[in-house]
């Protein structure tokens, strides 16, 4: 489903603090596949997460998402994707802090003009899955930071995308929210279908993934 | 979609109150104050000119070519009568009234005065301008040697009502003729041309004094319904020297210029400054939220969409300002227009120079309608700088931010 | 505190630069505008005293309510010579005002016919500089007539021609008398100019009956800010149960009040910049604070106290006000000086507003160092309370609230 193809990514390239972050990446994650990009810190995750998740743009090589190359977009067609087809999930703030939780699960629906009916239906099925049915007014702030992650996580699925990528998910989680959140992840992943690609070097997300690419210096060293 | 943008855009307007509150506060006091400011000087303005419409010249004023300058009775206008009646049954006239005027000297037993004695109907003064409202004192009443005097000139004869005073003139002859009046009621027009010298009285006695013919008049002056009946007017009556109030004022004229630049000033200041207040919270409240922001564009939300939002944020400040501004305006404008501002402390000095004691604001919708737009230009505003910042920033970077 | 508030103002840049700009600009502004509202109140005041209005007068009880020839003043003489002793008395001119009709061939007009002394006269009033045609009355008693010359031109007399004045005289007998234009003056006061006429004293007593007597005597004195104390020095000395002595706020009171009104609304009008700028300065102060609420936690919690963070702020205003204050005020002073020296002129203006008494085209500002202190203690005072609430704001919290805030 997706395809990495000599995928190159300088920071500052030309200037003396040139930094090489990712070096002649050549990956495939399938459908439904539930994988993890572990290695050291600055070995390159969080860098081929975001431009698999074209937040950034690469310096050479292609990327390919079921068979289309999606590399070289215009911005107004990444939006597209990434609201389409790409979900994403983030270390932290993840929320809108202003709308309840049942909103911000909605939001990518609501932003894709689903009917209110379908956005409704999905919300409480994800919330009911996800265990937060009983948080679905409550404010973001009012909220653990596991169940916050929750939340994140049931919005990056709600419109069903491709794939779920995730960055550091449980950085900022104790080991008990932490195994809550993979045992969830791995659910959503079975039930729904959805592929999920980790960034992290957490070694219970380690654990329960299926596929673990390791990276160093930028480089894929196994996988 | 568009109501999820609207409530998230209205969530983060009100999600720190304090601050926002301020924002309001400032624009809502300042509006209020600017609009007051400003029905209070144009109700003064618009007074005073409707004062000099009611007490003298209308919209316009007929005299004979050279009376304005020579002031001398033989420089009548012979056929007034018959003009009036023609005027009268024009369509766009509102009234028509005949005045005679001669200057010459009042006296008292113990002092005396430039004077300018005017004959009028007072049937007719009462249709053109509600004459009976400039009563100061005493009554209405010009029959037999009756006079009505002007309130500066009663106080500097020290004139009550019931005093007698003797008018002295030369009458059309060249020769020195007076009559002696009694004084029924005192004037106050707040012109301070002729409440320094105005004395009235029964036209037709004035006619015989000075010796003129009942058909004449030194001049003619119009209630119009329709300005524009001004230039009209003048292409008529080319024989006769046609002027409107602002050409027989033009200090008028000044002064509704130096008021509309005076407001248009304050306007401008007061709007960039409450441009810069909304900018201040604006910008900061955006800054706060980069990160946000860079997860709302991550997860697919786009950059137009999410300007809208900003957009929406800004004018849900900005017109929760002015709805209240414009609220308390009307209200403090409304009652300054009922009840007026009283300086009657400051009486003398008002009067003295054509104001009455008591001002009146006057309310127009534009206060409104211009306010309104300019908020809503200056909240529209006020986010492109904080806009422009989000657009260029990489939404990588934006997410990594911490605040 | 004070080291602490130096870097807080550098580090925070841009609620630094517009608090200092608003100070700068408000400061300054409120400076020039006083300066040339106090300047043309005062010179409108005083353009009108010169006209004829004595700084000092002096009359005779009952003439200014009821005037009238029993209300003359019958021993000049006597007054003057005390007047002659009074320190501080520049010129004092004795005036026989009475009113009549002028007339030439078809025209004739009320005046105001007085009698003079030419020479005391032109040191007392600024009545001989106002000559436009002709001469100016000489000291010889003679029939010349020095008259406004918009009663002049009402009358349509041109210079040397002759007209005939009819009034009353001291004694209330009928008095017809010829008089000759000898002379026009233009003082820029219409009311005046339409209605004043001028003849020489000893002329005109004979005309009128009235010598040693006096309706007024006007008084100039050196100085306008001594009229209270030579008032209450000349009422000391004359026989104060017979004669009144009245100041010119007294005489021109309808114009000093109409000046305060227009000062009322003047300040009406710039405290509306003022509110506003008030508002500004407030947020950015409010939003400025509310950013560094967990600074301010942590600083709690290592120990300052409440005051002393209600002293970092004061300080911080303190120093913003100040350094706008300092560059503000000799600019603003200085536009105020050089315009009070080299004052505007707009040309006409006099002329339209002639009915209100503007005699001269000039607009004069005010340089008066008190003036100006008072103007930056109010925006000093205002720059305080902008930050009241912001304080009271950020010492609402306790440290660990602060501390924790996002």
């Amino acid at each position: 489903m997706i395809k990495l193809e000599n995928v190159e990514k300088y920071f500052y390239k030309g200037l003396e603090k040139e930094v090489h972050a990712l070096k002649n990446i050549n990956l495939e994650i399938k459908k439904g596949e539930y994988a993890v990009l572990s290695g050291p810190s600055g070995c390159g995750k969080t860098t081929l997460l975001n431009a698999i998740g074209v937040l950034d743009t690469i310096d050479s090589g292609k990327i390919y998402l079921d068979g289309r190359e999606i590399s070289a977009l215009n911005e107004e067609t990444k939006t597209r994707l990434r609201l389409e087809e790409i979900g994403f999930v983030f270390q932290a703030y993840n929320l809108v802090p202003v709308l309840t939780v049942a909103e911000n699960i909605g939001f990518i629906m609501q932003l894709r003009a689903f009917s209110q009916e379908a956005i409704k239906e999905r919300v409480h099925e994800l919330a009911a899955l996800l265990q937060i049915e009983s948080k679905l007014n409550a404010m973001p702030a009012t909220l653990s930071g596991g169940e916050q992650q929750r939340v994140a996580v049931a919005r990056a699925v709600a419109s069903k995308p491709k794939i779920v990528l995730a960055d550091e998910p449980t950085a900022n989680l104790d080991s008990k929210n932490s195994k809550a959140l993979m045992d969830m992840m791995q659910k959503l992943n079975e039930k729904e279908g959805v592929s999920i690609l980790f960034a992290s070097h957490d070694a219970y997300v380690l654990e329960s993934a299926k596929r673990v690419i390791e990276l160093y210096d930028g480089a894929i060293v196994a996988s | 979609m568009y109501r999820l943008l609207l409530k998230l855009s209205f969530k983060n307007a009100f999600a720190r109150l304090s601050r926002t509150l301020l924002v309001i506060v400032m624009i809502a006091v300042s509006m209020s104050m600017m609009l007051s400011i400003e029905g209070l000087y144009d109700g003064m303005t618009n007074s005073m000119v409707d004062r000099v419409k009611r007490s003298d010249c209308g919209e316009v004023s007929m005299y004979s070519k050279n009376y304005r300058t020579s002031r001398a009775l033989k420089d009548n206008i012979a056929n007034a009568q018959s003009i009036a009646q023609t005027l009268e049954k024009k369509k766009g006239v509102k009234s028509v009234v005949l005045r005679l005027q001669a200057d010459g000297l009042g006296s008292t037993a113990r002092k005396s005065a430039f004077s300018t004695i005017i004959g009028i109907n007072l049937v007719a003064e009462e249709k053109f301008g509600g004459f009976s409202e400039f009563l100061k004192k005493g009554s209405m009443d010009i029959s037999k040697n009756g006079v009505l005097v002007g309130s500066e000139l009663a106080k500097k004869l020290k004139l009550k009502v019931s005093d007698k005073l003797v008018f002295s003139t030369q009458n059309l002859q060249g020769e020195i003729t007076g009559m002696a009046l009694r004084v029924r009621g005192i004037i106050q027009t707040n012109n301070v041309v002729l409440d320094r010298a105005a004395l009235y009285v029964d036209t037709k006695r004035l006619h015989k004094l000075l010796g003129l013919s009942a058909q004449s008049a030194t001049q003619i002056a119009l209630r119009l319904e329709d300005e524009h009946l001004i230039e009209l007017l003048k292409k008529r009556y080319a024989d006769l020297d046609v002027k409107s109030l602002l050409e027989l004022y033009p200090m008028i004229q000044q002064m509704q210029e130096l008021m509309k630049i005076f407001n248009a000033i304050t306007f401008f200041i007061v709007m960039l400054v409450v441009f810069i207040g909304i900018m201040g919270v604006m910008y900061v409240s955006i800054l706060e939220r980069i990160r946000e922001f860079g997860i709302m564009r991550s997860i697919g939300m786009s950059y137009a969409l999410l300007r809208r939002q900003i957009f929406a944020e800004a004018l849900f400040v900005g017109l929760s300002g002015y709805v209240i501004g414009a609220l308390i305006g009307y209200v403090v404008l409304y009652y300054l227009k009922v009840y007026g501002l009283d300086l009657s402390a400051f009486a003398e000095g008002l009067e003295s120079f054509g104001y009455s004691s008591i001002l009146h604001a006057s309310i127009e919708l534009h206060y409104f309608s211009a306010t309104f737009l300019a908020i809503v230009a200056a909240s529209l505003l006020s986010v492109v700088l904080p806009l422009r910042k989000i657009k260029h920033m990489s939404i990588v970077d934006a997410t990594k931010v911490v605040i | 505190m004070f080291a602490l508030a130096v870097k807080n103002i550098l580090f925070y840049k841009s609620r630094s630069i517009t608090t200092f700009v608003l100070i700068f600009i408000s400061t300054f502004f409120f400076i020039v505008y006083v300066a040339l509202m106090d300047g043309a109140h005062s010179a409108i005041l005083q353009n009108a005293l010169k006209v004829y209005t004595g700084a000092i007068e002096i009359y005779k009880k009952g003439y200014r309510e009821k005037g009238g020839n029993e209300y003359l003043i019958r021993d000049v003489k006597k007054i003057e010579d005390v007047l002659q002793n009074i320190k501080g008395i520049n010129s004092y001119s004795a005036r026989y005002e009475s009113y009549g009709l002028l007339a030439y061939k078809d025209y004739s007009s009320g005046v105001m016919m007085v009698g003079i002394d030419p020479q005391k006269e032109s040191r007392n009033s600024s009545l001989k500089e106002a000559l436009s045609a002709g001469e100016y009355l000489s000291e010889q008693p003679n029939n010349c007539l020095y008259m406004g010359s918009n009663l002049a031109k009402r009358l349509h007399l041109q210079l040397h021609e002759e007209t005939s004045f009819i009034g009353s005289a001291s004694d209330d007998s009928f008095v017809a008398e010829i008089f000759k234009l000898c002379g026009e003056f233009t003082t820029g006061d219409y009311e005046f100019d339409s209605s004043a006429a001028f003849a020489n004293r000893r002329y005109l007593d004979g005309v009128m009956l009235s010598e040693n007597m006096a309706s007024y005597i006007a008084i100039r004195v050196d100085k306008l800010s001594e009229v209270e104390m030579i008032q209450k020095e000349i009422e000391q000395k004359i026989e104060s149960d017979k004669y009144e002595v009245v100041s010119w706020k007294t005489l021109m009171k309808s114009m000093v009040e109409a000046m305060k009104v227009d000062s009322i609304f003047g300040y009406i009008s710039i405290s509306l910049f003022f509110v506003v700028i008030f508002f500004v300065i407030m947020i950015f102060g409010f939003i400025n604070v509310s950013a560094r609420l967990h600074e301010f936690g942590v600083l709690r919690s290592i120990g300052l106290s409440r005051a002393e963070i209600r002293a970092l702020l004061f300080w911080e205003i303190f120093i913003l006000a100040s350094s706008a204050v300092v560059l503000a005020t000799p600019l603003g002073a200085y536009v105020a000086y050089y315009y009070s020296v080299h004052p505007i002129v707009i040309e006409g203006i006099s002329q339209t507003y002639k009915e209100y008494g503007i005699v001269s085209d000039t607009i004069n500002f005010s340089f008066n160092t008190f003036t100006i202190f008072w103007n930056v203690g109010v925006i000093y005072l205002l720059s305080f309370l902008s930050i009241v609430y912001p304080v009271h704001y950020v010492n609402k919290f306790t440290p660990l609230e602060a501390a924790r805030h996002v």
